[in-house]
């Protein structure tokens, strides 16, 4: 897996700046130690998928309302249910960091997300590939919390997809997902081939984040 | 013996298989608890037992898997005791109703326990007697409801599974079996592999172990081998029904039900003494398997004798191949560790711990004794921090019973124990102890007479203790005998006596052995000579484990060249990987801090603004060790420290200096801070706070980053910041707030979800305390939101709240 060095940068606010010797030999260091210390994991299920009147929309085995995600599904007729993590070791060399070194754990806390991203990319693309040799097509990954696709929707999405026993994603009270490093997302499965974007952040809504990357 | 045991003595053993799926087929609904069918539909579940017993098994796992509390409450549509009472009941219906195959008895009901769904903290927001309580209840009512044994299955983590299997030990009589969930690679989710699990429930004290789920049997071959060559008692093999996938919203497996039995087959021939099936698996499934495997012979597993220890990620075996245990957790003699305990400072004992890590040390000893201190919480606690962050075997090092108590409970995995003796008191104490937690114990060889002078008296006070503990049923490789250390400045022959009673542990009584080498040159001037050359000798006279100081290189070299000559290190590559990069140093003794932990790029003379500018942590060290030859402390702060700061703060704000360089700035100006701090303490100056500050990540959130990145910069700018951590109530942050009569909060929160929990402690402290501000941040949080939920001020990051701090405090002042 390829980590963008430019990714984690941008996570740790340079913009487009270059870091100096220091954040960027920090950097590698931690890319390093996440390496080894990752153990990605991923999951997915499809299940026919229907658009309904007033943002409604019905994933089979849940329902939710969001006119984003409606939007973004539109002329599927199946979704796929996605989850990635990279696995409670990353969470324990964040922890491990934050009690004794600040600077790398808040390195670490960016190369870390930039690894996720990636590694779902990763995911996505091969699924992609499966799709496009039976003529379907992918929408962009959409994850609760994106735009009004509801957080609530972490709960089914995990219990669909067994992800305490499968890949070791759970859910806290508040609906924070631990790993920390985890990713839950649908995905719309078309006949119509359409712009295909495999990055989850342009296509949220919330335009005025700091992190935005376009 | 349980009946269930005699049985599994006897004959193969059989589990039913899984559940889901056939409820589905049923009408279970996405998203419908299983659980409920117990009351809503008894008569699905008791056939589905009954199927299975009619196939041929012979243990039916009741329907509670996900049965806890957190999803059966008072209240909820159905609650716990409603739920397990229900399943018990049909179980017993069908083991009643059921018609048996030919020769089969009446099956037995394990009482099902799935993990809780929620991770345990530190990493999740489940606390560990949390966890124990919930696991408890279900335990109780399935023995009154007449369970025969109790089966904790599908762990993924070696945390929850202690929990699980103490509250079954201590709140039943019931036989315990568990079984844990690994990965292709033989990996826990969080990370344990084959061999710390099966010392960890070996150490528990379960009645049999084994895996289940994630793989299919094929898969599962490899992982049931590694179990094999290390385990001790009966296994367990319940895999699914092949891998998985996807198939139009349908789970479908890769192999079906005859191919499934002929690979049982060879796991039953590979020494599984009770198999059965997870997900996917159905009465055809078992009945196959049940008709290929009941006739082959029972092979119980041999003991393997060994001497093990482990960590939540790791085994540590004590043989032949000596292990080091680091000694530097220990306040004896160390006036700043000591300050560290009464101050409550563990970031200190945790760099302690990591820096003996980095060394090459493979277990740590953990003493927190200090007369005026809590040692019991201070152990707890200790014991916590450590596991979460390093995953080396730790040594519990106490004469306290109770830390030695609290610790052995929340520590992950099995610990060494330090110590018992030949005392019968001591003896009485201790045994049961390790009995209920696990462990393996050291044993000092004295007892009410003393400590004995020569290797004969020594070596009876050891078999004094072996015996002992085998009333308990505590096994010698459990043992591992302190063959006492006395310094030889006070007795010439006291070396030659310990080298003697480690032979003969060895030879004699096939038994282990430790000792705390460093004692031996007490009163000597340049002791490590002295510590090395002893060591080497007690290494050569079989001496299993050591504790020393493995920041020393002496000690090091020491061990590393022991181990090249007495063959313990194929082709020297242990000892060529550890020296070949270095020059000839043989004139310096200790080596330099640690290898993760570094300040960056070190060398050459810098000015301390200019180091703390730069974020370089060494040269800050050195920078401000000069300066105080000269300099007053406060001269050094006030015109280079403050002024570094502020520029680097600065340029925060403008944008051209990022987030890791104000950290590593911050990093570098506390290194010479504690420089100062120091100096200043010997003149019996303590440097004066600008002002006391709580900090809180706010209950419900477990994602603190951001509130530490503030803390680091408060405290640089003087401030005394109290740290709640995070998850915090808002009850525990107002009580702070008024017992200390402190003016600032700095609240934290990264969710929407929860943004209320904050806004809830900031009523509560309106009300209770309100001369107190409140600042606040977090990533879902903006000016507006802030106001909206009742903030004083929104600091959009760190230096915001470090310059509305010094706003608020040079008001009042």
């Amino acid at each position: 897996m390829e980590i963008s060095r430019g990714e984690i940068r941008r996570y740790l606010g340079y913009g487009k700046n270059e870091g100096d010797e220091a954040v960027n030999n920090l950097i590698e260091e931690c890319i390093g130690e996440l390496v080894a210390a990752a153990s990605p994991k991923s999951i997915s299920r499809v299940y026919p998928l229907k658009l309904l009147s007033d943002d409604w929309i019905n994933f089979t085995v849940f329902k939710t309302r969001s006119r984003n995600l409606s939007r973004n599904l539109q002329d599927c007729e199946q979704v796929i249910l996605f989850a990635a993590t990279l696995g409670a070791g990353v969470d324990v060399l964040l922890h491990k960091y934050t009690k004794l070194q600040m600077s790398k754990a808040v390195t670490m806390q960016a190369a870390a997300t930039a690894m996720i991203e990636e590694y779902c990319d990763e995911e996505n693309r091969k699924l992609k590939e499966e799709y496009e040799d039976r003529e379907l097509y992918l929408r962009p990954r959409f994850s609760p919390g994106y735009g009004d696709f509801p957080l609530e929707c972490q709960k089914d999405i995990t219990t669909v997809l067994e992800t305490p026993k499968r890949i070791g994603i759970m859910l806290t009270d508040s609906l924070l997902m631990t790993p920390s490093k985890s990713v839950t997302a649908v995905m719309g499965i078309s006949g119509k081939p359409y712009r295909c974007e495999i990055k989850g952040c342009e296509s949220c809504g919330k335009a005025d984040c700091a992190y935005r990357r376009d | 013996m349980a009946v269930i045991l005699e049985e599994i003595n006897k004959r193969k053993v059989f589990f039913d298989g899984g559940t889901g799926s056939l409820l589905q087929a049923n009408g279970l609904e996405p998203g419908e608890l299983p659980e409920t069918w117990n009351v809503k539909h008894p008569d699905i579940i008791t056939k589905l037992h009954r199927d299975y017993l009619e196939a041929g098994a012979d243990i039916i796992k009741t329907n509670t898997f996900g049965a806890n509390g957190l999803k059966f409450y008072k209240g909820a549509e159905f609650d716990l005791e409603e739920v397990v009472t229900a399943a018990l009941k049909n179980a017993r219906n069908a083991v009643e109703t059921a018609s048996y195959p030919a020769g089969k008895k009446k099956g037995y009901i394990a009482l099902d326990l799935g993990p809780t769904g929620k991770l345990l903290k530190p990493l999740g927001d489940l606390a560990f007697e949390e966890a124990y309580k919930m696991f408890s209840q279900v335990v109780k009512i399935g023995e009154r409801e007449g369970a025969d044994l109790v089966l904790i299955e599908t762990m993924s983590d070696s945390y929850e599974t202690k929990a699980a299997v103490l509250a079954a030990k201590e709140n039943s009589s019931l036989p315990v079996f568990v079984t844990t969930i690994f990965d292709e690679k033989g990996k826990l989710l969080t990370g344990g592999n084959v061999e710390s699990t099966v010392a960890l429930l070996e150490g528990l004290g379960v009645d049999a172990l084994g895996i289940n789920c994630g793989l299919g049997p094929i898969q599962m071959k490899g992982i049931l081998k590694d179990i094999m060559k290390v385990v001790s008692i009966p296994v367990i093999v319940n895999p699914n029904a092949g891998l998985p996938r996807s198939e139009g919203g349908k789970t479908v497996y890769d192999i079906d039900a005859a191919e499934f039995a002929a690979a049982m087959k060879e796991i039953a021939e590979e020494g599984a003494c009770v198999i059965g099936g997870c997900c996917g698996t159905t009465p055809e499934h078992i009945e196959k398997t049940v008709a290929l495997c009941k006739d082959l012979p029972v092979r119980l597993p041999d003991k393997k004798n060994r001497t093990v220890i482990s960590s939540y990620a790791q085994a540590v075996v004590i043989d032949n191949d000596p292990i080091l245990i680091g000694e530097r957790i220990n306040p004896t003699g160390k006036s700043k560790f000591k300050q560290a305990l009464r101050d409550h400072n563990l970031e200190y004992i945790l760099r302690e711990g990591v820096a003996q890590q980095d060394n090459g040390a493979h277990v740590l000893d953990v003493n927190v004794g200090l007369p005026e201190i809590d040692e019991p919480s201070m152990m707890a606690e200790v014991i916590g921090e450590l596991q979460s962050i390093i995953d080396l075997p730790l040594q519990i090092d106490t004469s306290n019973i109770e830390a030695m108590e609290r610790a052995m409970r929340v520590y992950n995995g099995k610990p060494l124990i330090n110590s018992v003796n030949g005392k019968k008191e001591v003896m009485e104490a201790i045994f049961p102890l390790v009995k209920q937690y696990g462990g393996v114990v050291v044993a000092l060889a004295l007892d009410e007479d003393g400590i004995p002078e020569t290797a004969d008296g020594r070596i009876a006070v050891a078999k004094k203790i072996y015996d002992k503990a085998a009333e308990y049923g505590i096994e010698k490789k459990d043992i591992i005998i302190d063959a006492l250390c006395m310094t030889v400045s006070s007795d010439s022959r006291g070396a030659l006596t310990t080298l003697e009673t480690l032979r003969r542990v060895r030879d004699e009584l096939g038994g282990r052995t430790i000792l705390g080498v460093s004692n031996i040159s007490f009163g000597l001037p340049q002791r490590e000579i002295i510590n090395a050359a002893f060591f080497t000798m007690a290494l050569q006279n079989g001496l299993s484990a050591a504790i020393i100081n493995p920041n020393s290189e002496a000690m090091m070299r020491s061990y590393y060249s022991f181990r090249t000559l007495a063959d313990l290190d194929p082709q020297c590559s242990g000892y060529i990987s550890v020296y070949s990069g270095q020059v000839a140093t043989l004139g310096e003794t200790v080596r330099q801090g640690t290898s993760s932990l570094s300040g960056g790029i070190s060398g050459g003379e810098m000015s301390l603004s200019e180091s703390i500018a730069k974020g370089l942590k060494d040269r800050a060290y050195a920078a401000v060790t000069e300066l105080l030859r000269e300099q007053e402390p406060l001269t050094i702060i006030n015109g280079q420290m403050i002024p570094a700061l502020d520029r680097v703060g600065k340029g925060f704000e403008n944008g051209t200096v990022f987030l890791p360089q104000l950290l590593m700035s911050a990093e570098a100006a506390k290194a010479a801070f504690e420089v100062i701090k120091e100096k200043m303490a010997e003149g019996g100056v303590a440097q004066e706070k600008k002002g006391t500050i709580i900090l809180a990540t706010v209950k419900g959130d477990i994602h603190d980053i951001g509130k530490n990145i503030v803390k680091v910069l408060l405290e640089n700018y003087g401030y005394d910041v109290i740290d709640l951590g995070k998850d915090v109530p808002p009850e525990k942050i107002v009580e702070t707030a008024v017992k200390d009569e402190v003016k600032l909060v700095g609240l934290s929160a990264l969710m929407t979800t929860t943004v209320p929990s904050m806004e809830e402690t900031i009523k509560q402290l309106r009300e209770a305390a309100p001369y107190v501000k409140v600042m606040v941040g977090g990533a879902v949080l903006t000016e507006g939101y802030a106001k909206t939920i009742g903030a004083d001020q929104y600091c959009r990051d760190a230096m915001a709240s470090v310059n509305y701090a010094e706003g608020i405090f040079q008001a009042l002042d």
